[in-house]
């Protein structure tokens, strides 16, 4: 091991959208930063003399070819897998989950992305924020005698509101909304902004209108999804559009290449492009990006991270320190290493582990939708992803009248299936682990039955999709695995979680919203239409696997350092400088995707510690 | 014959090797069937991926498009065992003519980026502590006449047959057909007017890179190209279930070679293929290949994939695929077919991607 220890006055590790805006942040201070990524720099074209980008408009780079898993003693060994060129290899660097028969699988679900940009470079960008009521779901919930049974005292003695509210939010919402790029609209959302600072959204997809009309035939009143794309120039990260507004113009990002494709141009507002690049560009910031290094552990003396141990693209081990850690690697990823952390060190782990809550209460979403082939077919790959959202299924009436919990928010999703070959491989899949089962055991489809296949599917089926609170429970948790290592003999992450009953009956409420939505769309407002499927992913073949990759807790945050992890600020308690910034830190997760909220904290924390003189 | 040297930033050899090349492990995770177990590559993820075939772009005329692809090398030179001078030679240049690697700033890679043509296959050794190497990474090794061996790569849009004689290509092919909709009367006429339009309106790039127009969209040639390289762990399913059909096909028909067989024979093939029942595939040894079913499964997913994904993986010639979505797919609540006249259909694949396939103004592939 190289004995140099190189010295900053922050390390990042992870350059996602919990690491992206404190490097932002703190190199715009003047503040010298070590950013440090596993995943390689895949860059857009306009960072390539030759113009070329490392994403491509593939098909056969979203999911890759077929991979088998050899690792022993799981239940899946053997079975086939097919990852994309940014997530692991599973025979690397598994995730493990426990399914309901107890016995282990791996699975490629609750990875976002390893790369420069982590899982804002693939994800389909929409960027909502939580509502008031999502930061406070404790006090809202006590002493309620309206809620369904199955939500028990419990049920209730689970929850923790969090520190800080909509209010203390707000600012950074609009920061992020500015600094990263985001189009939409804000008439009909239920959270409300100092600034509006969506740019103008771009024409929807003719066959969301379906999606439009049943919103709007039940009283669901809509408004253009919020989406990480830009349709504007975008001053902030100095990225330009081109004649984007001209319909005949062959450019823009409308392609339906947006979810599961890094963008080869510039217009998805991954934080590479938004936030780390102009940092990158002006040699006079002190920024040290370094893709393709993997954090080992860190080591402490006392209360503050004295080492972060890295090993760099070569495999040699290296180190360095900082006045400040931040580690944002998502959920999964960041508790790992902290326990992995406190395998190596007495002392670490004797300070992580100060109560019983690290990797504990970790949570995705509640999540599915409904699904039809609709009236008419539309070309759905002109498309950015999601056309029109609704907080319908967020605000208090509702959740009041059907007897939950919390809410969430409904939005229609057009650019699935809108790709031949991504088709064929998600037809009757639930999950990434599925991949072509379906299609490939429908072995009656050849030719003119094909031909019946493509005209039945193809540029017709319409989703809609809801994103919404999980209950807590400490039960659902990120443990290391006993046996399985991953390329650097380190173990891996073991997911052990269930859906509580609540869960599955918020689930099929929502479900059933959407079902509406299309039912009432497909037919101008009568309600008649067939839908064919609709359900909440508790109801998959393997829905403790599934992760929506939103990987949220396991190190919540609170005021009570006997009762949460991080305190307010993200910081570790009985750590000076230790701070987890990823959706590891909510304590509940929100009526909507995350990355948004997740951004606007992380510029939080990040003035937080300019105020604290980082 | 020099090639074109492409001097590309260090941080992109870094980026398209540490994910598979840099690690601790020594056990054979990476094995399922495709490699021996002594062999080194037992422990590489995606082992196919070397070396690099990556977009060219030469910035004379983008809108044209490049006819060639860069061509990345690298060699891991671990602790400088193979010293300073790490050389390439190949059929892609003058054979005797080495082209030096370059150390990636202090790492341990080294690397040089080539500019080969498309639609190429070539052989190439390196050259480390003045000894031929093949490369330990690349798992294509192909063995000439004289017994010698050498690593093998292809560029994209080839459409050199690299895995299949061409007697199993042919049954593939017949395969293949079966289960894509092109062997409809009407799927037929459409491929002969595409592949016509083609050529009548001089889209020669495409046209020259359209596998034979005998076989619909080049999904046997795809599935070369796939097996060859990104799953070469299937090329021996093939190879054992194309015997095994063979051998079926000659016993239904002891007179006629399975090529040239009535379609109604494929038909009955595919049919008893998706049965797993034993009894209706006489001479298939199910102490080779357990389940026909699954390698049917198996045929499914390549062709589909071969005919509706990006031509330059070797399928779905000229875009033909494509372009039957396009303009094959009907309105729902008429019944008719999109007027070519007034646009691309239901499905305008071009408007995203690059020319000269597409005719996307700002993406460059």
């Amino acid at each position: 091991m190289s004995g140099t220890v190189e010295e900053f006055d922050a390390i990042v590790i992870g350059s996602g959208a919990g690491g992206a805006p404190i490097a932002h942040t703190l190199v715009r201070a003047g503040k010298s930063v070590l950013m440090i990524e596993k995943g390689p720099l895949f860059r857009p074209q306009a960072d390539d003399p030759m113009r070329l980008s490392d994403y491509k408009r593939d098909e056969l780079i979203s999911d890759g070819p077929e991979k088998k898993l050899t690792i022993s003693g799981l239940a899946n060994s053997g079975a086939s897998f097919y990852t994309s060129h940014v997530e692991p290899d599973l025979n690397d660097e598994p995730h493990i989950y426990r399914n309901s028969d107890r016995a282990d699988y791996a699975t490629i679900e609750g990875y976002t992305c390893q790369c420069v940009g982590g899982g804002t470079q693939h994800y389909g960008g929409v960027s909502l924020r939580f509502s008031e009521l999502d930061f406070q779901l404790s006090t809202f919930n006590k002493g309620r005698n309206d809620l369904q049974k199955d939500f028990t005292a419990a049920t209730q003695s689970e929850l923790r509101d969090w520190p800080i509210s909509y209010v203390d939010l707000e600012p950074y919402y609009s920061q992020a909304e500015k600094l990263v790029g985001i189009n939409g609209t804000r008439e009909n959302q239920i959270k409300t902004a100092s600034v509006d600072n969506y740019q103008k959204p771009l024409p929807p997809n003719p066959i969301s209108e379906y999606a439009r009309v049943g919103m709007v035939s039940l009283d669901m009143k809509p408004y253009r999804t919020p989406q990480a794309v830009i349709t504007e120039d975008h001053a902030p990260s100095g990225r330009k559009v081109g004649n984007i507004n001209d319909v005949n113009w062959d450019g823009g990002p409308k392609t339906a290449f947006v979810n599961r494709y890094g963008d080869p141009l510039d217009y998805k507002s991954n934080t590479w492009v938004s936030l780390l690049r102009p940092l990158v560009k002006d040699a006079r910031l002190p920024f040290s990006l370094r893709p393709n290094c993997v954090v080992t552990h860190l080591e402490c003396e006392l209360g503050k991270i004295s080492r972060v141990h890295y090993r760099d693209s070569s495999g040699r081990q290296k180190m360095a320190s900082a006045r400040v850690v931040v580690v944002a690697c998502s959920a999964i990823e960041s508790i790992r290493l902290l326990m992995l952390s406190a395998e190596q060190s007495s002392e670490f782990d004797r300070r992580i582990n100060q109560n019983d809550l690290l990797g504990k209460y970790f949570l995705t979403h509640c999540f599915g939708g409904a699904s039809a082939v609709m009236p008419r077919r539309f070309d759905k790959s002109l498309t950015v992803d999601s056309d029109w959202a609704t907080d319908f299924c967020g605000t208090v009436d509702f959740i009041r009248s059907k007897r939950l919990w919390a809410g969430g928010t409904i939005y229609n999703n057009t650019s699935d299936q809108a790709l031949p070959v991504a088709l064929a491989r998600t037809h009757g899949a639930t999950d990434l682990d599925t991949l072509w089962h379906a299609f490939n055991n429908e072995t009656s489809v050849v030719g003119d039955k094909f031909l019946d296949f493509l005209n039945g599917q193809f540029n017709r089926r319409l989703s809609v999709s809801f994103m919404a609170n999980q209950i807590p429970q400490k039960t659902n948790r990120i443990e290391l695995h006993p046996t399985v290592r991953d390329k650097w003999g380190r173990r891996v992450a073991y997911i052990i979680k269930q859906w509580h009953p609540h869960d599955k009956y918020l689930m099929d409420t929502m479900a059933d919203k959407c079902r509406e939505i299309l039912a009432f769309g497909g037919d101008g407002g009568k309600g008649h239409f067939d839908v064919e499927g609709s359900g909440g992913v508790y109801q998959s073949e393997n829905s403790l696997a599934r992760i929506a990759n939103h990987i949220l807790g396991g190190a919540r945050f609170g005021n009570d350092a006997s009762d949460s992890v991080l305190d307010r600020n993200c910081r570790a308690w009985h750590f000076d400088n230790l701070y987890v910034t990823d959706g590891a830190f909510m304590p509940t997760s929100g009526s909507g995707n995350p990355t948004l909220t997740i951004q606007a904290n992380a510029f939080r924390v990040a003035d937080v510690m300019l105020r604290n003189n980082v | 014959m020099s090639p074109s040297l492409v001097s590309k930033d260090p941080i992109y050899v870094l980026n398209h090797c540490t994910k598979y090349l840099a690690r601790d492990n020594t056990d054979s995770r990476h094995n399922y069937g495709q490699y021996s177990d002594d062999d080194p590559r037992c422990r590489i993820s995606e082992a196919w991926r070397f070396p690099l075939i990556d977009s060219y772009n030469d910035g004379q005329d983008s809108q044209l498009g490049s006819g060639s692809n860069m061509v990345t090398f690298v060699h891991v030179n671990r602790d400088g065992r193979l010293g300073d001078d790490i050389f390439v030679l190949g059929t892609f240049a003058d054979l005797y003519d080495p082209i030096p690697l370059k150390q990636i700033e202090d790492s341990i890679y080294w690397s040089v980026s080539v500019v080969v043509p498309k639609g190429q296959s070539h052989r190439y050794k390196f050259l480390g502590g003045s000894r031929p190497l093949l490369d330990p990474v690349n798992p294509q090794v192909v063995t000439l006449a004289d017994g010698s061996q050498w690593s093998r790569f292809f560029t994209e849009y080839c459409t050199d047959m690299l895995c299949f004689e061409s007697w199993e290509a042919a049954v593939l092919e017949r395969l293949t057909d079966h289960i894509l909709p092109f062997r409809t009367t009407e799927g037929q006429r459409f491929l002969n007017l595409y592949y016509k339009e083609l050529d009548r309106e001089g889209k020669a790039t495409q046209y020259a890179r359209a596998y034979r127009l005998d076989q619909p969209v080049g999904a046997v040639n795809f599935i070369d190209k796939l097996v060859a390289r990104q799953e070469i762990h299937r090329l021996m399913d093939y190879k054992i279930c194309l015997e095994q059909i063979d051998r079926v096909l000659r016993t239904w028909d002891p007179f006629e070679e399975p090529a040239r067989m009535p379609s109604t024979a494929f038909e009955d093939l595919y049919g008893a293929l998706a049965s797993n029942d034993r009894s209706s595939l006489p001479g298939w040894d199910y102490n080779k290949y357990s389940s026909p079913a699954f390698f049917l499964q198996l045929l499914r997913r390549h062709t589909y994939t071969g005919a509706f994904s990006h031509p330059k993986h070797g399928g779905n010639s000229g875009a033909a695929g494509w372009s039957f979505l396009s303009a094959n797919l009907v309105d729902p609540e008429t019944g008719k077919l999109p007027d070519s006249a007034r646009g691309p259909g239901y499905f305008d694949w071009s408007r995203a991607l690059e020319a000269p396939l597409g005719r996307n103004v700002e993406y460059q592939g």
